[in-house]
């Protein structure tokens, strides 16, 4: 890595949680590859067929970004500031130049994407551009290359194939359960709601702990693009610009809160203002910001 | 530390708001901020503590008896919400910002913690919004909040409760921070104080 990069402590409890939930979903589809086996479901038959869409749709995904989200590859000529913050960050992660899209667009966003930092992709819109200034956009292209530096496309895509794999036998099941078939007919048909049932139980587990792991990824990129950058603040000052954050500051009285919690048991300005946050495939910008803002402390 | 219980450190009052002394110098020489002399501790009335009851009585000995004495001079006000302030005025910063920190600690001490709610300082700002518009010489507040261990700015554009400017507030929260400031880091929490008695 780069002598320049900034380099902070991994968070051990994020490190953790991260491979824990990975460790989940292997326990949870090797169980079910288990189950639906010894119910005689010939899972090798679908999951080839999955395998088969997943493997085309993680190969091209650079093209099948820029055909779906209308973006435009842009020239060293055309866009020469974006490349040379883009070319900044590569050469400080050590990876080839990514290739570089823009998106006419206002809504303020960024990705990444590509199978690996020999076949990668950055697009911005021209929101973005707009809005941020040119720190607070290299820490946000900082946070999207660490996405493929972590290995992050990779990781998703095998987590969310087993997700596509267990929605297709769902419905393969459903179908079966109604019109029969696989050559079991009627007698099968205990197994076959069994194997129904089993197979939303683990569709819905599954989507949880992938969409857990796309927020630790998230908190991951947040991490690895301070250190790239050197600059969390920066990071953290575009959250705030592109989500809207300023808009979470209240419109209430501080006394009406002091006289609300004579009659709470837990004072409301302890209590979260996130919420449940199981279905979100990024965690809370509060929570980014606010970790990022540590970060900028320790600096 | 512990591997799965890691704590934040916890700040003493004074360690947060001593900042200010440092973050109001680094502004003053940026021609942004020019610190007021005034500041109001904002506690509820609570009619069983005998302290309370009777504070009006002890301020006197707090600021101007002992080592730390000033000259910082002081009101006491009721406000509509049934809320005291103890409005202080200082032509020396330093002084005003311990006066505030002692007489802060003084209640807290003395009392339930909830009772104590906030310590407001009150300034005058310029601010650069965006690459199309600023603001001088607006009335601001920074606001410590007891609870929060923390500052966050307060800029009310009228006296109803809701009437702020948040897109300059969230500016002058960034140079605050900035300068070394230690600002709340939730938005959420960042109450405004409608109607502020000095």
């Amino acid at each position: 890595m780069n002598k320049s990069v900034k380099s902070f402590k991994t968070d051990p409890k994020l490190v953790t949680r991260m491979y824990f939930t990975m460790f989940m979903l292997g326990v949870l589809y090797a169980a079910f590859s288990f189950l639906l086996m010894r119910l005689g479901v010939p899972i090798i038959f679908v999951a080839i067929i999955v395998g088969i869409f997943a493997i085309i749709q993680y190969s091209m995904s650079d093209k099948m970004v820029l055909k779906s989200t209308g973006a435009k590859e842009v020239s060293q000529k055309e866009e020469p500031e974006l490349h040379d913050i883009v070319g900044m960050l590569a050469s400080r992660y050590e990876m080839p130049m990514p290739k570089i899209a823009i998106i006419d667009s206002d809504v303020p966003n960024a990705f990444a994407t590509g199978r690996n930092p020999n076949r990668s992709l950055i697009a911005v819109t021209t929101g973005i551009q707009k809005r941020l200034n040119k720190k607070e956009l290299t820490a946000v292209i900082g946070h999207e290359l660490a996405h493929i530096v972590n290995g992050d496309i990779k990781v998703l895509a095998m987590g969310n194939f087993f997700v596509t794999l267990t929605g297709f036998l769902m419905q393969m099941f459903f179908f079966n359960m109604l019109f029969g078939g696989m050559g079991r007919r009627r007698e099968g048909g205990g197994a076959m709601m069994i194997a129904y049932f089993a197979t939303i139980i683990v569709y819905f587990i599954g989507q949880l702990l992938v969409l857990a792991l796309t927020r630790y990824r998230e908190y991951g990129a947040d991490h690895k693009g301070a250190e790239i950058c050197g600059d969390p603040g920066s990071l953290a000052d575009a959250l705030a610009k592109i989500s809207g954050t300023v808009s979470n500051i209240p419109d209430q009285d501080l006394r009406k809160l002091q006289t609300a919690n004579a009659f709470l048991i837990i004072s409301a300005s302890l209590r979260g203002s996130g919420g449940l946050n199981l279905f979100s495939t990024h965690p809370s910008v509060e929570e980014r910001i606010r970790r990022l803002r540590d970060l900028e402390t320790r600096m | 530390m512990g591997f799965f219980n890691s704590k934040e450190k916890i700040f003493d009052d004074w360690d947060v708001i001593s900042t200010f002394l440092k973050s109001e110098t680094l502004l003053q020489n940026k021609g942004e901020l020019t610190p007021a002399r005034r500041a109001g501790i904002l506690y509820s009335i609570d009619n069983s503590n005998e302290f309370l009851v009777n504070f009006s009585k002890e301020i006197s000995s707090i600021l101007y008896e002992g080592e730390g004495a000033t000259k910082t001079s002081y009101e006491i006000k009721k406000d509509g919400e049934e809320m005291r302030w103890i409005i202080l005025e200082d032509g020396n910063f330093t002084d005003l910002v311990s006066s505030t920190y002692t007489i802060g600690n003084a209640i807290g001490s003395n009392s339930d913690k909830n009772n104590l709610i906030a310590a407001i300082f009150e300034l005058y700002l310029s601010v650069k919004i965006d690459e199309n518009s600023s603001r001088t010489g607006v009335r601001s507040y920074c606001i410590y909040r007891y609870d929060r261990k923390a500052f966050y700015p307060f800029i009310p554009t009228g006296d109803n409760e809701g009437e702020r400017d948040k897109a300059a507030e969230s500016v002058l929260g960034k140079d605050l921070r900035d300068s070394g400031l230690i600002i709340e880091k939730d938005f959420s929490q960042w109450m405004g104080v409608w109607g502020i008695p000095f």
